[in-house]
């Protein structure tokens, strides 16, 4: 009886294992990084859910436009959408300030819509 | 020897924690990694890319925001509750492509209104250029 208890391996160490690093790869795969600027959205009555696993870009109220935590340049945009998607055709978030100038988002639009399969702009949640 | 009895007695109450512990850190892992999804709503303009011009033979609506926050539309000034109707009454054609052209020193927020109007009249693909200074 004894003998058989030691002969038998203990799974349960394993399954704690793999259900680690299940989730890890579920998490890396969605994992975004953020324009880290705070903004504040415009409203929209339209507004749907936008895919989780997405390019964000924000626009800010001074006119500056951010990715992943720095400043970057209007004609950045593409290359680094290239650099984030990896293949993968990610659609692409734009943050925009509700008070930022109107003719620079569609430049930022009309440049990410070189690289991403569509292109969203992001809003506050309709009421 | 009757104390020898009851430590092995209390052994064999005692609860292993090492599995708790695990669930409790995949837990708390999840939690964090849940707490750091961005889940964003917004607008999407799906424009068509202009491969078939020969599909647009008429105008398309064309929306012209204002440095000043106006919208104007073939010229005269309209309300942003006017748009959804105005797209609603379009010919079926212009639907599929609706432009709002946006003067430098409008505001973003008005524009995606705009956009935001349109797509509850119904329009398909919005397109926003930027005008000229």
């Amino acid at each position: 009886m004894e003998d058989q208890e030691d002969e038998s391996i203990n799974v349960s160490p394993l399954i704690d294992v793999v259900f680690i690093l299940l989730i890890f790869f579920i998490v890396s795969a969605t994992f975004v990084s953020l324009p880290g600027v705070e903004i504040s959205r415009p409203n929209a009555q339209t507004a749907k859910s936008l895919q989780k696993n997405s390019i964000l870009f924000a626009v800010t109220e001074e006119d500056l436009i951010y990715h992943g935590g720095t400043e970057v340049q209007l004609t950045e945009v593409p290359t680094l959408i290239e650099a984030a998607s990896k293949d993968r055709n990610k659609p692409v978030v734009i943050q925009t300030d509700q008070w930022a100038d109107a003719a620079l988002l569609a430049k930022v639009i009309a440049q990410a819509r070189k690289k991403a399969p569509s292109v969203s702009i992001a809003t506050r949640k309709p009421r | 020897m009757k104390r020898r009895a009851h430590s092995l007695a209390s052994d064999q109450a005692e609860i292993n924690v090492s599995p708790l512990i695990d669930m409790v850190f995949i837990l708390l892992i999840f939690f964090i990694v849940a707490t750091s999804f961005v889940n964003e709503v917004g607008i999407t303009s799906q424009y068509k890319d202009s491969a078939s011009p020969s599909s647009q033979p008429n105008t398309p609506l064309t929306f012209e925001l204002s440095p000043s926050g106006q919208i104007l539309q073939n010229g005269t000034s309209i309300g942003l509750e006017e748009i959804a109707p105005l797209v609603r009454n379009a010919q079926e054609k212009s639907k599929d492509s609706i432009i709002v052209r946006v003067s430098p020193g409008s505001k973003a927020g008005l524009a995606t209104e705009v956009m935001d109007q349109a797509i509850r009249g119904g329009a398909k693909a919005i397109k926003m250029s930027p005008l000229p200074k």
